[in-house]
């Protein structure tokens, strides 16, 4: 099953830590995105492979766009 | 006037004025927000 | 001959001569202050000028507070005045985003929650056997915002600033430790989880514009004591929301904040004279000023335990926590909380709501607290 990751808060991508085709476990840090001048790491919400991801650093987000995709394992 | 009911005015008056206020602006905000109302088109980059 | 090298001799060790344990004391304590803006990262921009200026006010015959001391120029030229908290105000709001309160209007209740501290131990030390303005000054440290707290004292109890002062600053750097605790004791496992989405923008430009406007002529009216500080902050707000004034906005939130915080510090510093800051009613003072801040923490988080209920379990309690409006510091404990308990859970935003909220709530509380003095007829 496709599960989809948006972005919890609006801030600018600081790291992307993953690409496509890494495997994730559930709660793994995949990002961190800068918000309000604090560094806030954003976690993996399923395990699986990412099979896309919407945003590269330095990006500015807004809530609820989309940051990447696993294919849940199993 | 005693510090009795100094400190008893100041709590009463002091911690609900506080909170009244501050309910009143929440009020006033959320209908400030019903008033003019967001628009994505019109607010440009803001 | 001889006679006259002594003599000469003699005004070099003069200062040895009249330096007085309290003296050494006080040096000691603004080294301690140095060392914890400088090594331990603590308000750095706060506590350097202040560590520094209790040191120079305790080397003895210097006379920097004495009548035309350079220290005592600016001392009564800013705080005397209130002048430099004021500057510092117009600063905040123009650094301030107000956008995520917006966002979320009820969080402002939890702002008055977070100030419930300044009110309870305004009680407390009046039980403690201290006078009214005193006592308000002490209340005032719960405001946990340097400023209101610098304002609301020079003004009516200006032997207690230092104490008040190095009480607000120095436990608005040790938020991240304060809070958690109490946060944790209070709040139960299911309450700390809850998963609070980050809402969409939803705030228009013109609410945006309107806010500051509005706030300062409700505000006013209603608690016309607290007007400069109100006044200030949302005159800062408006010209960075407004867009149209980028220079001044600029100014006031780098430049002018700047100097003036360099100005504000050292004159703080300067009122530590070891004859007037070592007392046990110092102790005192700051021990209240932990007080306040624990008890803004625990209304904060109550009122927060009350929304969750209101709003049938939709609300984390957490969020109660940064109605203090010690900015941006508790919103983050409370989003580093949250996260704790449940990864996926981002609190930030509903955080700041509630930070940004505190802020206006220890200006409306100091406006509330300064009107019922007046209204009372205390001041």
């Amino acid at each position: 099953m496709k599960i989809e990751l948006t972005s919890p808060i609006p801030g600018k991508i600081m790291k992307v830590l993953v690409d496509v085709g890494d495997v994730v476990n559930e709660d793994d840090e995949v990002m961190k995105i800068e918000s309000m001048k604090m560094e806030n790491p954003i976690y993996a919400p399923a395990a699986g492979t990412i099979t896309a991801i919407g945003v590269k650093e330095n990006d500015e987000v807004e809530v609820d766009d989309l940051l990447l995709v696993i294919e849940e394992a199993g | 006037m005693d510090k009795w009911t100094f400190g008893v005015t100041m709590l009463v008056v002091g911690m609900g004025g506080t909170l009244l206020i501050l309910g009143i602006m929440s009020v006033i905000i959320a209908l400030l927000k019903k008033i003019f109302p967001y628009k994505k088109e019109a607010e440009g980059k803001a | 001959m001889l006679e006259a090298f002594a003599n000469g001799f003699s005004g070099l060790l003069a200062g040895f001569m009249h330096l007085q344990i309290s003296n050494v004391v006080m040096i000691i304590v603004g080294c301690v202050l140095l060392y914890l803006g400088i090594k331990k990262d603590f308000e750095p921009l706060l506590l350097v000028p202040i560590g520094f200026g209790c040191i120079l006010v305790n080397i003895p015959l210097a006379n920097l507070m004495e009548p035309h001391g350079f220290l005592r120029t600016i001392y009564d030229a800013g705080i005397m005045t209130e002048l430099f908290p004021l500057l510092i105000f117009v600063g905040i709001g123009a650094m301030t985003d107000f956008s995520p309160v917006l966002e979320n209007p009820v969080t402002f209740l939890l702002g008055a929650a977070g100030q419930s501290g300044i009110f309870l131990t305004l009680a407390l030390a009046l039980a403690l056997g201290f006078n009214e303005l005193d006592a308000v000054a002490i209340g005032v440290i719960g405001a946990c915002d340097g400023p209101t707290a610098i304002y609301v004292t020079a003004k009516y109890a200006p032997h207690l600033l230092g104490a008040v002062s190095v009480a607000a600053y120095s436990y608005m750097s040790l938020v991240p430790v304060i809070q958690p605790p109490i946060m944790r004791a209070l709040t139960t496992e299911k309450e700390r989880t809850v998963v609070m989405r980050a809402t969409r923008k939803s705030v228009s430009k013109t609410t945006r514009l309107l806010f500051p406007l509005v706030i300062t002529i409700l505000g006013g009216l209603i608690a016309p004591m607290g007007l400069p500080l109100l006044g200030t902050i949302m005159l800062g707000n408006l010209m960075r929301e407004s867009g149209a004034v980028e220079r001044l906005t600029k100014a006031s939130a780098n430049e002018i904040a700047n100097v003036v915080t360099l100005l504000l510090g050292i004159s703080i510093g300067a009122t530590m004279d070891g004859k007037i800051f070592l007392q046990t009613q110092t102790l005192i003072v700051l021990a209240l000023g932990f007080i306040a801040i624990c008890l803004d923490t625990a209304c904060g988080v109550l009122l927060g335990k009350v929304l969750y209920v209101t709003s049938k379990g939709k609300i984390n309690p957490l969020i109660g926590a940064a109605g203090i409006s010690a900015f941006p510091m508790s919103a983050r404990v409370v989003m580093k909380e949250g996260q704790k308990y449940n990864k996926k859970n981002y609190l930030l935003m509903h955080a700041m709501g509630a930070n940004a909220a505190g802020q206006i709530g220890s200006v409306i509380a100091a406006a509330v607290m300064l009107s019922v003095l007046k209204g009372m007829g205390i001041i």
